[in-house]
């Protein structure tokens, strides 16, 4: 029936989003505020195109290959899961679109380069999910740290975010690093590097691809002890902190972790590592929540909890936890987004986010009032909303566990539930119930486009609950490519009097209590952020020792970084002495290499002798000349003709250069003199070693008959050195002249910085 | 040393330009069948321009525009048979009859030679820079040109 070809569809949004954000890098200064609905149009359409795919059986793929050599690919396949997931993504990076135009004072700066960097999170996050080779899942993962780094220092004249943006970049590099030596190792020993031909791996290296891959996920989804750079992410934007921070970004570590577990599942490590990180992070996440007073930093550590309960949910590895997993991962990312909406409406029109200063927000703000109520209730895991049915999953497949597993991992995911109630009921207490006056404090106008966005994301926490059947098939069909096992699993809106229900009110009451207590409690400020601190420290300290290292090493003295030269060549031609076969050198093919030669030991010998530096530049061209000459007589007219127009430049070149230095060379001792000479023979007989040595190993013969072959059928050409340097090996010249290029904006570089060094004395020295 | 004021030595320049240019052109179309090619070709260009700019003829200036120029069509080249499912850097041979020249086969290895001389000129180009040729040629040309304006003692 389909006329059209969906995975073009695939390429048409992956390449929509990224032309949107070069049209908005480039052209979003004039729109204002405006290209942050630009930046929403890909959003939606991709949100809606998923939104088509949900519960789908059949996948949509599309990719190519782009260096088939080394197998490498860029390889997407839109599956039920991947559908879900982009839904979430685009969805809400749509509604945060829609929230960031509230946000944002009309008169904002640089909205131009924010709408494009949250499109290109956006893309990347995408991108993500989508991918089916853990090549393309890297690439777009480590766009996702980049781009975060890009938001989180947004306001980079802040000293605040800059460190925060900082902190954050190099944990999830970090993270980024150990999921490429992760990768490599599992691609050795899985055989394949797409994600659906996935079998179980075992042995040595599949462990230690576990370990890394699971440190990688843990830095990107702030597990214990990764997460300290995500509370200071918190300086960012509250769109930001609302869409990356706490319902996309940090739940790509979660992704991979569950789109790669059913390979990891029979190693030794992965799941007691993965429950490590789980559970430490969910318990101690949550008692950061109920320590903090900034509304903001009570719901990144909340996000930092929740995250911990999604990684052990996996972890756990059942059918019915991956089930539980992905459901709490859905309503999770809805009620979340929405609570962290909540909190920039507080600040922005009320001016504060400290939960002391604010109270009876329930009167004045009252439809923020509602939308913060059901998020937080659906967070809290109380009915009729969606967070209800999933904490249940999430109960049951923790009750499900049998022996110590039991005791621990139940133990501490009711635990760790009780302390979610807790904080929840904390922060809503704080921020709209109480009644005590708000000094000085006015609140402000209601913005629809803040209101909005939240008002539909707590439509979707009441409609999920409503339509759990719904919901329930949608989520099952994504679990289903991952724990084919999890097909009997259901949600329910009503369990009956099970076990996990019980258990689960029980969580509420005890939370809700102690909730009720703690907002008593009056807290002046904040814990320490000591982690952070640390990591800083670290960060500056390497930054110092760099410094010192490399004020060492890069001395500036010309003639020691020589000697550093020549003593490292000296030491690698010494293998060679042994390699020297006498019998295989001869003096001469012919009488004019003798000449040539006898020319050019002339005059490099007149070039150590001669007292003027123009003299010397151009005896050190007859070197260059001689040699040419050489090539002749090997009959290689290439390298002739380069050699020659080098020399020519080379020497034209010494001789504009020289017009800045004085005529004759300084000076010299004799100590001087003889270190120089020392140096130069050293330099001479160590390539000469080294090529006496090489000439003496068998290479075979020289492919020349084949290569004037090739040369001619694949390169279209009789000069072989050239269709080599173009055709066969142009990846090399393209190589080559990126070089050329490199040292080229080099030396441009230099020259600007003498240019401003000189312009800046010319300021100071007064006329 | 060298002069703008030097007739012998810009006549000597003005007269080779040409010629070097026709040669320049003609080691970069002759590369794929006989001695030549992009860095031959880029080399002898930067040649002339070393000796404009010795000769006070021209200011090396542009060095990034040669070299975003050359780079992007070394890119462009290098990337574009991918579109058509070919790999990377997978050349492209085309023959055509062309009056009074006869079969002319050419591909393009042509263009991504033409991205290495650009290159390669404005390496040159930067170099020169880097020396600060001009400055060196306009101290010696004359007393006058080397006073900025307004800083009369």
């Amino acid at each position: 029936m389909e006329t059209y070809d969906p995975s073009l569809l695939i390429w048409f949004l992956l390449v929509l989003h990224a032309s949107v954000c070069v049209v908005l890098a480039s052209g979003g200064r004039r729109l204002g505020r405006r290209s942050l609905w630009v930046a929403a149009v890909p959003m939606a359409l991709t949100a809606a195109w998923s939104a088509t795919r949900l519960g789908s059986n059949d996948a949509v793929a599309a990719g190519f290959e782009w260096v088939p050599g080394l197998d490498l690919a860029f390889e997407f396949r839109v599956d039920a899961l991947a559908a879900l997931l982009s839904l979430l993504v685009s969805g809400i990076g749509a509604l945060v679109c829609v929230y960031a135009v509230g946000y944002f004072s009309p008169t904002a700066a640089s909205m131009g380069r924010f709408s494009a960097t949250l499109l290109a999170f956006s893309t990347a996050m995408v991108g993500l999910v989508w991918a089916d080779s853990v090549w393309t899942l890297f690439i777009f993962w480590e766009l996702t740290s980049v781009t975060s780094f890009l938001l989180v220092g947004f306001k980079h004249t802040d000293p605040v975010a800059r460190t925060a943006a900082r902190r954050a970049l190099v944990i999830t590099a970090a993270g980024g690093l150990s999921l490429l030596a992760g990768f490599v190792l599992f691609v050795d020993a899985a055989g394949t590097a797409t994600l659906t031909d996935v079998a179980p791996v075992t042995g040595a290296s599949a462990n230690a691809a576990a370990i890394l891959i699971l440190v990688a996920a843990a830095t990107k989804s702030a597990q214990f002890p990764f997460h300290v750079w995500l509370p200071g992410a918190m300086a960012a934007p509250t769109p930001v902190s609302a869409y990356l921070h706490s319902a996309t970004m940090v739940k790509a570590g979660v992704i991979l972790v569950a789109v790669i577990a059913p390979a990891f599942q029979d190693t030794d490590v992965w799941k007691p590592l993965g429950l490590s990180f789980g559970l430490v992070t969910m318990v101690w996440g949550a008692i950061g929540a109920l320590r903090h007073v900034d509304a903001k930093l009570v719901l990144a550590w909340g996000t930092v909890s929740q995250l911990g309960l999604l990684i052990a949910l996996l972890a756990i590895g059942t059918p019915k936890a991956t089930f539980a997993a992905i459901s709490v991962l859905v309503a999770h990312a809805i009620f979340k987004a929405a609570l962290f909406m909540v909190v920039g409406e507080v600040d922005v029109r009320t001016g504060t986010r400290n939960i002391n200063q604010l109270s009876g927000l329930r009167r004045s703000m009252p439809i923020t009032f509602a939308v913060a109520l059901i998020s937080g209730a659906s967070m809290a895991g109380i009915p009729p909303l969606l967070g209800f049915p999933t904490k249940e999953a999430a109960i049951e497949a923790s009750l499900a566990l049998t022996g110590a597993e039991f005791w621990i991992v139940g133990g501490l995911i009711i635990g760790g539930s009780v302390l979610t109630v807790a904080y929840t009921t904390r922060l809503l207490i704080g921020m709209f119930a109480k009644s005590a006056p708000m000094p000085g404090r006015d609140v402000g106008a209601l913005r629809s486009a803040m209101t909005a966005p939240e008002v539909v994301l707590a439509a979707a926490t009441v409609l999920g609950f409503v339509a759990l059947g719904w919901v329930t098939g949608v989520v099952r069909a994504a679990v289903v490519t991952i724990a084919p096992k999890a097909e009997v699993y259901s949600l329910f809106r009503w369990p009956g009097l099970t076990d996990a229900f019980v258990t689960s009110m029980v969580i509420v009451a005890l939370g809700l209590v102690s909730g009720t207590l703690l907002a008593r409690r009056v807290v002046e400020h904040g814990p320490a952020a000591r982690g952070a601190r640390n990591v800083d420290w670290t960060i500056d300290g390497v930054g110092r020792l760099a410094r010192l290292v490399a004020a060492r090493v890069q001395h500036g003295s010309l003639p020691l970084y020589l000697a550093t030269t020549v003593l490292v060549v000296c030491i690698a031609a010494v293998p060679f002495v042994v390699e020297i076969d006498t019998d295989s050198l001869y003096w001469w093919d012919n009488g004019a290499e003798a000449v040539l030669v006898l020319m050019i030991v002339a005059a490099a010998v007149a070039a150590t002798r001669v007292s003027s530096r123009l003299g010397a530049a151009l005896v050190l061209g007859a070197v260059g000349f001689s040699v040419s000459g050489l090539f002749v007589a090997y009959g290689a007219p290439d390298l002739v003709l380069t050699q020659l127009l080098v020399e020519t430049v080379v020497v034209v070149g010494f001789v504009v250069g020289l017009g800045k230095l004085a005529t004759r060379f300084p000076p010299a001792t004799r100590l001087w003199s003889a270190g120089r000479v020392i140096l130069s023979v050293a330099m001479g007989s160590a390539v000469a070693v080294a090529l006496a040595g090489s000439a003496a190993r068998p290479v075979g013969d020289a492919p020349v008959a084949e290569l004037a072959e090739t040369a001619q059928t694949e390169g279209g050409g009789k000069n072989v050195v050239n269709v080599i340097l173009t055709d066969t090996r142009a990846l090399d010249t393209l190589g080559e002249i990126t070089v050329l290029a490199v040292v080229a904006v080099g030396i441009l570089t230099l020259r600007t910085r003498r240019g401003r060094r000189g312009r800046s004395t010319e300021e100071v020295v007064p006329s | 040393m060298i002069s703008r004021t030097s007739p012998i030595t810009s006549l000597a320049v003005r007269a080779v330009t040409p010629i070097a240019l026709v040669v320049a052109a003609y080691v970069l179309f002759a590369g794929h069948n006989q001695p030549g090619g992009g860095f031959a070709a880029g080399l002898m260009l930067g040649a002339i321009v070393v000796l404009r700019t010795i000769a006070g003829m021209q200011q090396p200036s542009g060095a990034t525009t040669w070299l975003a120029v050359g780079g992007a069509i070394a890119g462009v080249v290098a990337i574009a048979p991918m579109f058509w499912g070919e790999p990377l850097l997978d050349q492209v041979v085309v023959s055509w009859d062309v009056p009074l020249l006869g079969t002319v086969k050419t591909g393009s290895a042509l263009l991504f030679d033409l991205g290495v001389v650009a290159i390669v000129v404005g390496l040159v180009l930067a170099l020169l820079d880097g020396l600060d040729a001009s400055s060196l040629v306009d101290r010696r040309s004359g007393p006058s040109a080397s006073t900025p304006d307004g800083v009369d003692s």
